[in-house]
């Protein structure tokens, strides 16, 4: 019975030290790959390079000079513009809405709450294929221009709701005693507002502003609708490519944004666990 | 100004704004897409101001008799999708509960540590990891080297390109959604109810299937949930993975939009995909929501 139990213990320690590893490997392979020196057969280990990555950075390498293996790195740039561009309009729109909606929620009485309860779950439960089409329709039936202006306006119907979300938990969680002492020791309601309640609701404003500029750079269906023909963004960028076939550079390129993403939801996720 | 009137404003200054927002463009254009549903295509694209049902009936079955026979192949796509979105949930279901479970009972250093690496692919490029299993299931991928290395096969497996593809694609995206929810709910599991099956005589088995996994079932109907969801619409996994030659509902609606511009059916597909979606979460609040509201979300 023991032996039973130890080993059923056991067993489910080593299952999730393998979960893990399902999760974790293969990115780890696109690390090792994209070191890889071999330009026809990518999983064919034959030296270490950086090559890859000085191409996509637009320098010049052994491999740029093979007219084959040029993929253009003005597109990629332009594609990691845009992103940017995109993701800095949508997180600071988002988060000033979102906040206000959350403040506005949890602060106030009044008739209808149960009306934003749908508005604010439904663009996230909204499968994203159909929040896509539909601005699609949206945008061509009102005569805009897709392009910038409505990705930025697309993304930021679903991004308010990931703000709203950790700006209430924020809330949910703050202290009010304070906000009364302040009003005690004789502070008016805006004094409080902003030397009380403010420095505590930051923290939940910059993590909801985090999330939303990251949902934001990894927007692919949603943005693949209404991006018009001449706004590429990196995750269509990507998907152009994959559709197109593989190149060694997405390798490259892969673990850049790896990177990219991996620091700052680390340090998302570091200085949430600081601030318990 | 009197405090009440000042309130007023104050919070019509904070609701108005995002309010505005999302009614123009999110209910909007849900509402105009309904309307698109019903109304007849144009011969170039477009649609005309006309009550028109039989988009409906070209997936259904009662096609419009003018143009063409009923092809039960869209209702095909149809469950096929349901088909590898279930799976999908199963495949997810039985690759996380374990794990979940294990995590759930970590000392609290190594918990928090678990959920940070959980928690990271989801803010890790999706494209990105989708393309990784480019690489792996391909002819000439990882999978099919190391096997031909091996000498366990003499010519490569056809797994890309294959429903069981997508399956592993989507599994692989969607493994965070199934983790949380059971995590959450087998942390909150009561143990003396375990320790109380185990003290009236039940085996580990009988424990197991009578206690804990009822015990967890709420988690796991969330995490099915908004793994389904997701999974049924999705056209970007099949795409990358499933090649041309697998159709789910997700390709169909983006054909109808950009290659055969055909708005109105594109509009109907959009419609069942959000019908399915209507149909879990009815189910979901039939098992779970009577619990009352979610205290995170302050509603």
């Amino acid at each position: 019975m023991r032996i039973a139990r130890t080993l059923g213990r056991g067993s489910l320690a080593l299952y999730t030290i393998i979960f893990f590893g399902f999760i974790y490997l293969p990115l780890a392979l696109i690390v090792v790959y994209s070191f890889n020196a071999n330009p026809i057969n990518m999983m064919t280990w034959s030296g270490f390079t950086t090559d890859w990555y000085l191409q996509v950075l637009g320098f010049k390498t052994k491999i740029s000079e093979n007219a084959l293996y040029l993929e253009s790195t003005d597109q990629l740039l332009a594609a990691v513009r845009n992103s940017l561009v995109i993701a800095a309009s949508t997180t600071a729109i988002a988060t000033v809405l979102g906040t206000a909606l959350a403040i506005a929620i949890h602060r106030y009485y009044f008739f209808g709450k149960s009306f934003y309860r749908v508005l604010l779950f439904a663009p996230m439960l909204m499968p994203d294929i159909v929040l896509g089409i539909a601005l699609l329709i949206f945008f061509v039936a009102i005569g805009a221009h897709l392009g910038l202006v409505t990705i930025i306006i697309g993304q930021c119907t679903f991004l308010i709701s990931y703000v709203f979300i950790v700006v209430s938990a924020r809330l949910a969680g703050m202290d009010r005693t304070l906000e009364n002492a302040s009003a005690d020791l004789g502070a008016n309601e805006w004094t409080t507002f902003r030397k009380v309640v403010l420095p505590q609701l930051m923290p939940g404003v910059l993590g909801g502003a985090l999330l939303a500029f990251i949902i934001s750079m990894d927007d692919l269906v949603i943005t693949y609708f209404i991006s018009g023909v001449d706004i590429t963004t990196l995750p269509i960028f990507i998907f152009a490519m994959l559709r197109r076939g593989i190149k060694p550079e997405i390798n490259a390129i892969a673990v850049m944004m790896l990177t990219f993403s991996f620091v700052v939801a680390s340090l998302g996720l570091y200085f949430r666990s600081r601030q318990k | 100004m009197s405090a009440r009137s000042r309130q007023r404003l104050e919070l019509g200054v904070l609701l108005t704004p995002a309010t505005l927002f999302l009614i123009a463009f999110f209910v909007v254009p849900l509402v105009i897409m309904m309307v698109m549903s019903f109304l007849m295509p144009g011969l170039y694209g477009g649609a005309e101001w006309e009550f028109y049902p039989h988009n409906f009936g070209r997936i259904l079955g009662f096609a419009d008799p003018m143009f063409e026979e009923f092809d039960p192949v869209y209702l095909a796509i149809f469950w096929r999708s349901v088909r590898i979105a279930a799976l999908t949930v199963l495949c997810t279901f039985l690759v996380c509960y374990p794990a979940a479970f294990q995590v759930a009972r970590l000392p609290e250093r190594w918990k928090n540590f678990c959920l940070f690496l959980i928690a990271l692919p989801f803010f890790t490029s999706l494209i990105v990891r989708l393309f990784v299993w480019v690489l792996l299931l391909r002819q000439t991928g990882l999978i099919n080297e190391v096997l031909l290395d091996l000498h366990l096969i003499d010519r490569p497996l056809d797994m890309i390109y294959t429903d069981g593809a997508i399956i592993v694609g989507m599994v692989y995206i969607y493994v965070p959604f199934m983790f949380l929810p059971i995590y959450a709910s087998v942390e909150k599991l009561d143990w003396a109810l375990v320790r109380a099956s185990q003290d009236l005589g039940a085996g580990p088995v009988r424990t197991f299937l009578r206690v804990i996994f009822p015990l967890t079932l709420p988690g796991v109907i969330g995490g099915a949930i908004i793994v389904f969801i997701p999974a049924l619409g999705n056209f970007v996994v099949p795409e990358v993975l499933g090649g041309a030659k697998v159709l789910m509902l997700g390709n169909l609606i983006e054909q109808q939009f950009l290659a055969a511009r055909n708005w109105p059916f594109g509009s109907a597909l959009a419609m069942l995909v959000m019908a399915a979606m209507l149909v879990a979460l009815f189910i979901y609040v039939l098992t779970e929501g009577r619990r009352g509201s979610d205290p995170a979300l302050g509603l």
